[in-house]
């Protein structure tokens, strides 16, 4: 891998350069307690000490809402409708976003490539940013604390500046488009970058691994311990909204009021709903709160062929923005018994 | 790049009332060279769309040896369903697919096969009979079970009924069975009760069931007590689908070891991935 290191004095330059390459989009603080990605006018606004924003970064792949046909309901004929993408770069996103992004990748881009998330896919340049984890990350006991790939650049903490690993051509090219904000990387900046690791590591509240997870749940699946959390969930999807890598739409079709056109078009669902497993006829395959609950235990913790890990990314954003405080670690922890405290 | 969501236009040449609430429909594809190349394996669905009202998934019930044309089987029961069999021959429709995985008819071929359905169960089933039958000489004895709750309500009874005479001479017996009928001159009893009449070598038979989630449980255990192998038990599910590719999410089903899309790595499933799964049926 190639790195380079950019100092303190340069990094604002640097995200004013990046807005060459597209729509740059990073994080902003919008009130005492959250943060959200916006399109930024002045670099200077961008919160580099943010942990999550409001909504993941897959909002910009897989839109809330998306046109994806225009019908003419008479002729029966159906008009894709490919909305004009310029190109983004999206500055700051952790180790985890980038893995569910990449998770994102492996549902969209699959033997059925879906052409709306593609294009949105080839016009976005991720920068990454390292964190340093709050008492929701739990990213290390999911094995996505660090990403290989799956991003252009990569910044990493150092004292004066960032040590940048550089991942991929778009990368690359922005780094030999723009040498007078590189240097080379220095023994002491690799000891830096060695110690900032350490640090991220002893700050994660446990240690461990999940990757027996999916057993356990799948034998705990009827236990007790699950009563309480279900009656406390109010079934409001903030989970699924707020997750990197949860992906489910529904599809709608919008008539105009004249009843001759239509607009098919596809937003996100959640499995919390009640309408997510109901098929003609009345029958629900996810009928109960206790169904819905556990489906997404069941989802996020399974396997991930593409990536080796589960659709988990240990971020934490559905414990942090749960109404009813439900905290999705600590029941996973309830259910294995695992007791490697080490700060908490 | 193609758009897996766009549809191929399709013309409805035939519609044949099965039950008071069953439809038959024949389609054919508009497009000489998606007629040409458009083929699937039994067992496959498709996405079929009324313009401004949506898609829903449908087993396709007809012989793939049959180039260009389709049929599906259709209950009335939704606000598409309500739409679609208004249709009459002349009629546009959109289609896409073939999707999911199908049977895996290759793996059938030099045995013998047993077809137990339940209610609308015989749509999917009814492919792999056809696709048998235009292949005759590909397999063993051929048992198909058809099964309801009266017999108004049995799909494709007449077809079956008028198949006797060849059936006799091919090998392939036909069970039709009624529940709650009094009135049916012929067979009485659940599917699974007719399993022993079938002419299908149970240690030489591939199995396929397709049903209500209920019956399941029933069927599997009097196949195994006949000594079917349990290895080549497959049945067929459905869900509520929005896309048919893996990426929408309603169609997911199982458990954290076993997280499946219906739609792709389904809807044929076989015996152990049922019994191992909770979830599925």
């Amino acid at each position: 891998m190639r790195y380079v290191k950019i100092t303190n004095e340069k990094i604002y330059d640097f995200l004013e350069r990046l807005k060459n390459y597209g729509k740059l989009y990073a994080p902003v603080k919008i009130s005492d307690k959250f943060y959200d990605r916006k399109e930024i006018e002045d670099v200077r606004e961008i919160a580099f000490e943010y942990i999550r924003t409001l909504m993941p970064a897959k909002k910009y792949f897989v839109s809330p809402t998306e046109k994806m046909f225009e019908i003419d309901i008479e002729k029966g004929e159906y008009k894709e409708t490919l909305e004009n993408i310029e190109p983004f770069v999206i500055f700051g996103m952790h180790a985890c976003e980038i893995v569910g992004l990449r998770i994102l990748d492996g549902v969209y881009l699959d033997k059925y490539p879906d052409i709306y998330y593609k294009r949105k896919r080839d016009a976005g340049i991720i920068v990454g940013l390292s964190c340093l984890p709050d008492e929701y990350c739990f990213c290390n006991l999911t094995r996505t604390d660090f990403v290989d790939v799956g991003f252009d650049l990569f910044l990493h903490e150092l004292p004066d500046g960032y040590l940048v690993r550089v991942g991929s051509p778009n990368g690359h090219k922005i780094v030999d488009e723009n040498t007078d904000l590189f240097e080379e990387v220095d023994k002491n900046d690799i000891d830096a970058f060695r110690a900032f690791e350490e640090k991220r590591q002893e700050m994660f509240k446990w240690e461990g691994s999940f990757d027996n997870m999916r057993y356990i749940l799948e034998l705990t699946m009827e236990d007790e311990v699950w009563d309480e959390e279900v009656e406390k969930c109010f079934g409001c999807g903030n989970c699924t909204n707020t997750c990197p890598t949860c992906r489910c739409y529904d599809v709608q079709d919008i008539p105009d009021i004249d009843g001759k056109k239509a607009k098919r078009i596809r937003f996100w669902d959640s499995c919390q709903f009640r309408g997510h497993g109901l098929v003609a006829g009345g029958h629900n395959f996810r009928g109960t709160k206790r169904d819905r609950f556990l489906n997404r235990y069941i989802c996020k913790n399974a396997y991930f062929y593409g990536l080796g890990t589960s659709y988990c990314v240990g971020c934490g954003n559905c414990t942090y923005f749960c109404p009813a405080n439900i905290d999705y670690l600590k029941n996973l922890m309830k259910i294995r018994s695992m007791t490697e405290v080490k700060n908490g | 790049m193609d758009n897996i969501y766009s549809l191929y236009k399709c013309r409805v040449l035939r519609v044949y009332d099965l039950t008071d609430d069953v439809k038959l429909f024949l389609f054919r594809f508009e497009n000489p060279d998606i007629a040409e190349s458009w083929t699937f394996i039994p067992g496959q669905f498709v996405q079929l769309d009324i313009p401004g009202l949506g898609e829903v998934p449908i087993s396709i019930c007809s012989s793939p040896m049959r180039k260009g044309f389709f049929e599906l089987c259709i209950k009335k029961i939704g606000r598409v369903t309500d739409k679609i069999h208004e249709l009459k021959p002349g009629d546009f429709v959109g289609v896409r697919g073939p999707y999911g995985n199908g049977f895996p008819i290759t793996e059938f071929e030099d045995n013998d096969l047993l077809l137990i359905a339940a209610g609308i169960g015989m749509a999917p089933l009814r492919s792999v009979f056809m696709y048998a039958l235009d292949n005759r000489w590909k397999f063993g004895n051929i048992t198909v079970i058809n099964s309801a709750k009266f017999g108004k309500t049995l799909l494709f009874k007449k077809e079956l009924e008028a198949m006797r005479d060849m059936a006799e001479a091919e090998n392939i017996r036909i069970i039709q069975t009624v529940t709650r009928d009094p009135d049916w001159p012929g067979r009485v009893g659940r599917a699974q009760e007719h399993i022993k009449y079938a002419n299908t070598k149970p240690e030489d038979a591939y199995v396929c069931v397709c049903g209500p989630p209920q019956i399941y449980n029933d069927v599997f255990q009097t196949l195994i007590k006949n000594s079917y192998d349990p290895r080549r038990i497959y049945v067929t599910l459905e869900r509520r689908m929005k896309c048919g590719v893996g990426k929408c999410g309603h169609c997911i089903a199982g458990s954290s070891t076993f997280l499946k899309y219906i739609c792709v790595d389904g809807p044929v499933f076989g015996y152990y991935d049922i019994i191992s799964t909770p979830g599925l049926i």
